[in-house]
This record gives C-alpha cells, sequence and structure tokens, in this order.
C-alpha cells in the first residue's frame, strides 16, 4: 500500500515538474543580468525596467490582452450556444461545421481568412485579428461544453419544463449553472489560444499591428533578450491572477462537481 | 454583454484614429537605427509605424495573398524580383531620389531589377566564416578560405566546434564557391561535387544552424561558423558586453561568398507612395545610411555614407572587402522547378546522412 503511494506521488511530481519547470526558468532568468542569458550572471531587475520603457513590446502585449479577452468572451457565448444546440439537436452537418476550424490547419485557416478579408475589403487590423481568433476560438468551447451536457442528467431540465419555466428560464436557472464549469473551461482556453496565436495572427493583422507572439517572434533574428522573460513573467502573473480571481468569485467553477 | 460592446468599441477607436500621417514601414527588426526614424518623422511631420517579417517568405506569402495598408518594404534582391514577376510594386519616380547618385553603381541595374525601375538597395551582408579568435589562433587554422569548413584536414583540429547555416542555398553556394564554380551554377555535375564535399565534412560538423549560433559563439561552445556576417558582428557585440576574454571575428573568404542586398521598394497599394518616395530619398543620404552601419554592422553600398561611419567598421575587410574580393560577390538568384526539387532532393540525401 505504502509503496503505491509513493510510486503515485513520484508519477505526481514528475507530471507536475514537466508542466512547470520550464515556466520557473523563464521566470528566473528574467532577472538575469546578462543580455545573452546564457548563464546566470547575477540578480537584476533592469529588464523589467527596460520593458516598462520599451513602447512596442508594451503595445504589443497591450493588443495581445485586449484581443486575448474580446475573442474569449465573444467566442464562449457563441460557443455555449454551439454546443448547447449540438447537444440538442444531434446532427452531423451542424458538428461538421462548429468543429471544422479545430481540424483545419493553421496556416489555411490564417491564409484563407486573410483572402476573405482581402475580398470584403476589410481594413487589415486589431478588429479583424480578434474576429480571426473568435472564428477559431469557437470550436473549442464548443466542444468543451457539449462533452459538459453530455454528463448532465436530462431530467433536470424536464422537471423544471413541468414546473412551467419557459426554455430561456430552464437554460438560464438550470442548465446554464450545471454547465458553468464547463463554460468557464472554455473561456480559459479560448483565452489562452488567442494569446498565443501566431500563425492565424501573421496573416490577419494589418500594417502595424503588433502581437505579443508577432514582436517576440521578429525579434529570433536578432537574439531573445531576458525583456521576453520579463514580459512572459508578467502574462503568466496575470494569468494565475485571472484563475485566482474565478475561483475565489466562485469556488464551484473550477471543480468538475 | 454590454462591457462586450464597449470593448468592441474600444477596439474600434483604436484603429480608427488616424488622423495622423503615418507612413508604414514593412521591415526587418533592428534594421533601422531610432535616431535616424526620429530624424524622418521631423522631416516629413509624420509618424513612422513598423511591422516586422523575418523570412522573406513570410513577406512574399502575406502579400500574394492580398495584404494592404504596407508603403515600403524591404526584401533581399531575389524576393524584389518575385514581387516584381508578381505585379506587387509601384514603379519608381526617379525624378523624386536625387540622392540616387550616392549608391555605387555596381550595385545598381543588377539582373534581379534591370533598369531599378521598382528597387533601390538599402543594405547588404555577406555570408562568410566567423570564429572565436583565441582557440583558432591557438590551433592555427587559416580564416580566409572556406576550405576551413569544407577540408578534414582543418576540420579535425575543430571536430564537433563547427556549425554551418541550416540552409541549402546558402551551403550549395558556399561549396561551390570553394570548389571554384559561381554561387549560381546550375550544372549537375557540379552539384554533385559539391554534395560529394559536404558528405566528407559533415562528420566533422556539430549541426545545422541558422537560429542559436550567435548565442553558441558568444558562449564559447562553438568555435567556427558558416553564417551571416550581421549575426557574426552581433555576436561579437554580445561577446563583448559579456566580458569574455574572446572575440568572434568575420572571416571574408577569398574564394568570395554570397552577398545578401535588401532593397527598398514601394507597394502597388502604398496608401501614402509620397511619404515613401520621401523615405527612400532620405535613407540614399549618406549620414541617414551610415547610421544602421554603425548599428548593426551591415555592409552598406552608399558612397556618401563611408565618410560617418565608424573606422573599425570600416576597416573590417568583411563588412567593406576590398575590390578583388567584392568582384568575387555574388547574390543568389532563384531556381526553376526543377532544379529547386533536384536541390531539395539533394538536400535530404545529405541531412539524412546516407
Amino acid at each position: 500500500m505504502r509503496k503505491r503511494r509513493l510510486g503515485l506521488w513520484t508519477a505526481a511530481l514528475t507530471g507536475y515538474a514537466f508542466l512547470y519547470v520550464p515556466l520557473v526558468i523563464v521566470i528566473a532568468y528574467s532577472f538575469n543580468n546578462s543580455r545573452l542569458n546564457a548563464e546566470w550572471v547575477g540578480f537584476t531587475l533592469q529588464w523589467y525596467d527596460t520593458l516598462f520603457h520599451d513602447q512596442d513590446m508594451l503595445v504589443a502585449a497591450g493588443n495581445s490582452l485586449m484581443i486575448a479577452l474580446l475573442a474569449s468572451l465573444v467566442s464562449t457565448v457563441l460557443g455555449t450556444a454551439a454546443g448547447v444546440a449540438m447537444y440538442r439537436y444531434p446532427s452531423k452537418l451542424l458538428s461538421v461545421l462548429v468543429l471544422a476550424p479545430i481540424a483545419i490547419p493553421e496556416i489555411l485557416m490564417g491564409v484563407s481568412l486573410l483572402i476573405f478579408f482581402v475580398l470584403l475589403n476589410f481594413t487589415l487590423g486589431l478588429v479583424s485579428v480578434a474576429l480571426a481568433h473568435i472564428a477559431f476560438c469557437i470550436g473549442f468551447v464548443a466542444i468543451v461544453v457539449r462533452a459538459r451536457l453530455a454528463g448532465m442528467d436530462e431530467t433536470l431540465t424536464e422537471a423544471a419544463r413541468d414546473c412551467g419555466a419557459s426554455p430561456w428560464k430552464t437554460f438560464r436557472y438550470i442548465t446554464l449553472p450545471l454547465i458553468m464549469p464547463g463554460v468557464i473551461a472554455g473561456a480559459l482556453m479560448a483565452f489562452t489560444l488567442s494569446i498565443d496565436d501566431f500563425v492565424i495572427t501573421f496573416f490577419t493583422a494589418g500594417a502595424g499591428t503588433v502581437t505579443l507572439p508577432l514582436q517576440i517572434y521578429s525579434m529570433i533574428k536578432i537574439a531573445v533578450t531576458p525583456e521576453v522573460n520579463a514580459v512572459s513573467s508578467l502574462l503568466m502573473l496575470l494569468t494565475l491572477a485571472l484563475i485566482i480571481i474565478a475561483s475565489k468569485v466562485s469556488p464551484s467553477l473550477l471543480r468538475s462537481e | 454583454m454590454t462591457r462586450i460592446l464597449a470593448l468592441l468599441a474600444s477596439l474600434l477607436v483604436a484603429t480608427t484614429a488616424v488622423a495622423k500621417d503615418e507612413f508604414h514601414l514593412y521591415n526587418w527588426n533592428n534594421y533601422i537605427a531610432p535616431e535616424t526614424i526620429k530624424r524622418f518623422e521631423e522631416f516629413c511631420k509624420c509618424e513612422v509605424v513598423q511591422t516586422y517579417y523575418s523570412d522573406n517568405e513570410e513577406l512574399l506569402a502575406k502579400l500574394a495573398a492580398g495584404a494592404k495598408g504596407y508603403d515600403m518594404l524591404v526584401p533581399t534582391s531575389n524576393a524584389v524580383q518575385a514581387l516584381i514577376k508578381g505585379g506587387q510594386l509601384k514603379p519608381l519616380d526617379k525624378s523624386q531620389l536625387s540622392n540616387l547618385k550616392n549608391i555605387n553603381p555596381i550595385y545598381l541595374d543588377t539582373p534581379f531589377d534591370p533598369g531599378n525601375k521598382y528597387s533601390v538597395p538599402y543594405a547588404m551582408s555577406t555570408t562568410i566564416i566567423g570564429y572565436n579568435d583565441q582557440k583558432i589562433k591557438e590551433l592555427g587554422l587559416p580564416t580566409d578560405t572556406w576550405a576551413v569548413i569544407f577540408d578534414p584536414k582543418y576540420l579535425e583540429k575543430v571536430k564537433g566546434r563547427v556549425t554551418v547555416l541550416d540552409s541549402s542555398n546558402e551551403l550549395f553556394a558556399a561549396a561551390l564557391k570553394y570548389l571554384g564554380y559561381s554561387a549560381n551554377d546550375v550544372d549537375p555535375k557540379h552539384w554533385d561535387e559539391a554534395v560529394a564535399l559536404i558528405k566528407k565534412a559533415k562528420p566533422y560538423w556539430a549541426a545545422f544552424n541558422a537560429s542559436s549560433y550567435i548565442k553558441e559563439l558568444t558562449v564559447g561552445n562553438i568555435w567556427l561558423v558558416h553564417g551571416y556576417s550581421n549575426d557574426i558582428f552581433q555576436a561579437n557585440l554580445d561577446a563583448k558586453a559579456a566580458g569574455r576574454p574572446f572575440q568572434i571575428l568575420q572571416g571574408m573568404p577569398k574564394e568570395g561568398a554570397v552577398l545578401a542586398v535588401d532593397n527598398m521598394v514601394i507597394h502597388k497599394d502604398a496608401p501614402r507612395p509620397d511619404l515613401a518616395l520621401k523615405f527612400m530619398n532620405f535613407m540614399l543620404e549618406g549620414k541617414n545610411s551610415s547610421e544602421l552601419t554603425n548599428l548593426i554592422g551591415s555592409g552598406n553600398p552608399n558612397m556618401d555614407a563611408v565618410k560617418y561611419i565608424k573606422p573599425e567598421i570600416l576597416k573590417n575587410p568583411a563588412i567593406f572587402p576590398d575590390k578583388a574580393v567584392e568582384a568575387k560577390l555574388e547574390q543568389l538568384k532563384e531556381l526553376t522547378g526543377p532544379q529547386r526539387r533536384l536541390r531539395n532532393k539533394l538536400w535530404t540525401e545529405i541531412k539524412a546522412g546516407r
């Protein structure tokens, strides 16, 4: 029995280490006093100072955040609706239409969206990037929400209808609270997918539109400085804060039951 | 819902608030000095908005799909040729380019853009040898010949400390140059000779590396590279800043090397071609052009820039080669379809190590 426990712990620790050690290293090296950032030289806050004076990087980070927030909000609403629809009306065509963007290679999606925007004579900019992100996030939210619905007790909604609740009321007071963890998970997923997307963003961004991944990628040619670590650390902190706030506001949100 | 609307509204405001004159430059990252931008902004009373790409193919793909909004692009010569073929560029009004006379005539009227109808040279780099001066001196290796990259006689002294670029075009060009052919030689027999040469040298190389070799050089893990002149210049700046006991120097092979010229061109749908022409003429002024060379050690086709360039850069034979070597520098031409397929096949064969 003890042996099994030990094995479980080791496996869990290895798993978490695999996930988190790289992140810890990124954060640690943001305090490294070396432009090269190849080995540890000494502690400094210089890179955070550089970051707060680097207009390009700040604008890019701001754009990324704004787009991610918008994309996750809109795609959560639409994705939840799509998930519910897919559950209620199990038609093949509907599922294919909603889920296709998940399966399509990103580069195809990026190029086709660009060609689409050009056809419409739509000016490329932050709006086109946000629309593109919403488009590819919907599928991910829908799939999570549908999975959540599949585990739901159908008799609850029937009971609500029997008691005279309108379909909207049933959804608002019975279905939605029950699938909330799925909705939140979908929203967080959409946020993450949007904030680190490169390929689709590259094609749909217009002249002068930068997001964080675009900015960082273009710096690779001339060697990445710890400033990139600094901005990544701050973003991680922000994401962590979002999750903590979400779990504080409603402790049941992140639990499965 | 109101929150979403508010966000949407703020997005729209952010994108439509472009009352000020803007000049959109689609450029490589760190490819113009900040002080140059500032001076141009004062001169044109406009704002310079830069977007970056890190590869010519990225730029070509995006424009081919129909992206708009860029005034000026800075592609390499063979990409200029592709853009001309694709009808993506606006012919230049030379009457607005009084400073074009500053450009060294050997960089004008090339086969990539005959008569410079669409493009003017911006800056250049070469693909050369970079080395750790301490180690290479200790080992007594030459640094002015491709032999040091390809000949096992030299390589066995630096086994595992050498990297070459992970680019079939660049590596074949270097091998062809070493064999005494043109970098643009397309004779399959000569290509076979190059493959044999590369295969013999490959066991001595640590890696095909096109991205992290700057760092490996500065840290001291790698002592000898086949790399881009700007990167090697950057590696030396980094080594100096990190207080290393060695320097990273540039070696120009006497057999010649690949030259890459980046050119200013105006996109056909440029919203402000007037500003683009102004910028072009501004960058053709010696002082403005010299600032980039002083910043990143790029080669400079501008004869008027020489007097503003730092003396230590000016006397670097890899950045400002003498006439004999300059004549042996070659710009890479695009391969035809069948040639590209053969090249890819050979490259796979080399990488797979058969």
